[in-house]
């Protein structure tokens, strides 16, 4: 039992046992090595790597990146090394007794399938998050985790594909998210992460065209905070496999609003822009609250939000 | 005096992330302002290097708004231990207005030093320093440190007088200094870039077969003015180090906000592989 302040910080995330509940989230963690100077790994419960294709791909023309109302758009694209060289030259840096998830994100669903193939069975890699707001070639740019019916068959699919613990993370931009949650658990998916960034514009009024070279970006940050909360406690109410929340966590305190809306852990994402060792203070101070509120295992606060009407 | 080397390697000194006291913070002209930060255990910087500054609250009442920290060229070091660090910049939006209003004895959140150093010039080679507008900040260490080694000139550009900083430091250097202002309120009427031309006009005493690989041209500055400094160093087989100026959300590779466009395809990072790049390995057509 990993304990801190007498607090078993121990969660089980769909098969993934998570020595805190604190990960950080695809896309805003690297290969994880980038953080060494500012934080020890080992203070997280895990990582979740930037997203992996079959092959590497470059990202988007700048202006990939703007500022909006405490939250940033980013379009960054399908930007990573691809699955190879993740396999052969990133994960072998990543310190010894770090639990590393890999994040798919692909264009068709055999594709999705073929990536999570290919890190099933090597060493290191402890469990696989299926990103699924990646636009859909064959349905016209749609995302995959915004038709049910789509959001289905990548699901059933990639479980086929791999025996690792299954999460998949989910798109927000969508209107009833307990129904994309409820597809996920009826296709065997282990868990689910979510939320993934907001589709957003942000506009320049002098040039009138948007600040980003996509047109539309992701919007992240302390501003979606609220919509996470929302999303995850809906979430929660609707599946019985475990949440892992996401948007906007910028403290500790805001770690455990996720833990008290049903997530059984959480990832920080911005905000490791911004404060490099902020996921490691996170997890620290989890527990603290735990133990103030006398609360023996972290795991106990999960979905104990006393909700209106309950 | 300081060493006319350094290592431009990724390795070295590996960055801090901490909460600096500002030491002081004071205008320099209409929208100018001289930063000096404590900050314990800096490692040292390498000319070139920048670092990633949040102003505003940093404890109880945290600012979310502006969200994003603003890359900052380091100025150069002073202080018994060498952890004061200093910054120039200028008052233009939400963020530097935060920065500006700041007080001495109030904290900012610091994360550097970031990037690689400018790769130094070679034994013997003149050191042509070019810096439009803000640019100057850029580009302070790097002459302090070649100043007395190398013939260096410094060639600086700004729209008027008031745009103008820092000039104070570099007569100090001793070495030679021309200003350049569109309206002529300060040094010669015209560009920067027209300077620059006049520079690679003189040619050194030895004359006739002199074809320009003796001198070595670094830039900082806005895109427009660095792209017309890479066209005339390449027309004049000048080698022509540029120091760019992307946005970026976390300044050590993980955002991937700050891509640049190079000539061969695909992009390179300019907190990590930069901010100092050849400036013919740029593709400035693309680059916003």
């Amino acid at each position: 039992m990993k304990e801190s302040q007498g607090v078993d910080t121990t969660v089980d995330l769909g098969g993934i046992a998570l020595r805190n509940p604190v990960l950080t989230a695809s896309g805003t963690f690297g290969y994880g090595t980038e953080f060494a100077p500012f934080l020890d790994l080992r203070r997280l419960g895990g990582f979740v790597a930037k997203s992996l294709t079959l092959e590497p791909r470059v990202g988007n023309p700048p202006p990939r990146i703007a500022e909006a109302p405490s939250g940033m758009l980013n379009a960054i694209s399908l930007e990573n090394v691809g699955v190879e060289a993740f396999i052969g030259e990133k994960l072998p840096a990543i310190p010894a007794g770090v639990t590393v998830i890999a994040s798919v994100f692909e264009t068709d669903i055999d594709r999705y399938a073929e990536v999570c193939k290919r890190l099933t069975g090597v060493p290191r890699v402890a469990g696989l998050e299926i990103n699924a707001s990646c636009p859909h070639v064959k349905s016209g740019g749609i995302e995959f985790g915004q038709d049910p019916a789509v959001l289905g068959q990548l699901v059933r699919t990639t479980r086929r594909a791999t025996t690792l613990p299954l999460l998949v993370k989910l798109s927000p931009n969508v209107t009833h998210i307990a129904e994309m949650a409820r597809v996920c658990e009826g296709e065997g998916a282990s868990g689910i992460s979510l939320i993934n960034a907001v589709q957003a514009l942000e506009v320049d009024p002098e040039t009138r065209r948007p600040l980003l070279s996509n047109g539309f970006g992701g919007l992240s940050g302390p501003a979606i905070r609220p919509i996470a909360l929302r999303m995850v406690w809906q979430a929660s109410q609707a599946v019985s496999i475990p949440i892992c929340g996401i948007g906007g966590i910028e403290s500790a305190a805001d770690a455990v609003k996720f833990l008290l809306c049903g997530a059984v852990a959480v990832q920080v994402g911005t905000s490791n822009y911004l404060q490099p060792s902020i996921a490691g203070d996170v997890a620290d101070g989890i527990a603290e609250y735990a133990a103030r509120h006398g609360y023996p295992r972290i795991r106990d606060l999960v979905g104990a939000l006393v909700f209106p009407g309950r | 005096m300081a060493e006319a080397t350094w290592d431009d390697s990724s390795a070295g000194n590996a960055p801090i992330r901490t909460e600096a006291e500002i030491i002081r913070n004071a205008r320099e002209g209409p929208s100018s302002w001289r930063l000096i930060l404590r900050v314990p255990g800096w490692p040292g910087f390498r000319p070139g290097q920048f670092a990633m500054l949040s102003a505003g609250a940093q404890q109880a009442a945290r600012r979310t708004d502006p969200l994003l920290p603003r890359p900052m060229a380091v100025y150069r070091e002073s202080g018994v231990d060498r952890s004061d660090v200093e910054i120039l910049y200028k008052r233009v939006g939400r963020g530097t207005a935060l920065l500006a209003e700041a007080l001495p004895g109030q904290r900012v959140a610091i994360v550097g030093p970031l990037g690689r150093a400018f790769p130094p010039p070679q034994s013997g080679e003149g050191v042509i320093i070019v810096a439009g507008g803000t640019g100057i900040a850029s580009v302070y260490e790097l002459a302090a440190r070649l100043a007395g080694a190398h013939s260096v000139e410094v060639l600086f550009g700004a729209r008027t007088a008031s745009d103008l900083m820092a000039l104070e430091d570099f007569e100090a250097l001793g070495a030679p200094l021309e200003v350049a202002t569109e309206d002529g309120s300060a040094g010669v009427r015209g560009v920067v870039t027209d300077l620059l031309e006049s520079a690679l006009d003189d040619l050194p005493a030895a004359g006739a077969d002199f074809s320009g690989s003796t001198r070595r041209i670094y830039v900082c500055g806005p895109t427009a003015m660095m792209r017309r400094c890479a066209d005339i160093a390449a027309r004049r087989e000048v080698p022509c180090i540029a120091a760019l100026e992307n946005a970026m959300a976390c300044g050590f590779g993980v955002c991937l906000g700050c891509a640049a466009p190079l000539r061969r395809g695909g992009y390179a990072l300019v907190c990590r592989d930069g901010p100092a790049f050849d400036a013919a390995s740029i593709d400035w057509e693309r680059l916003p």
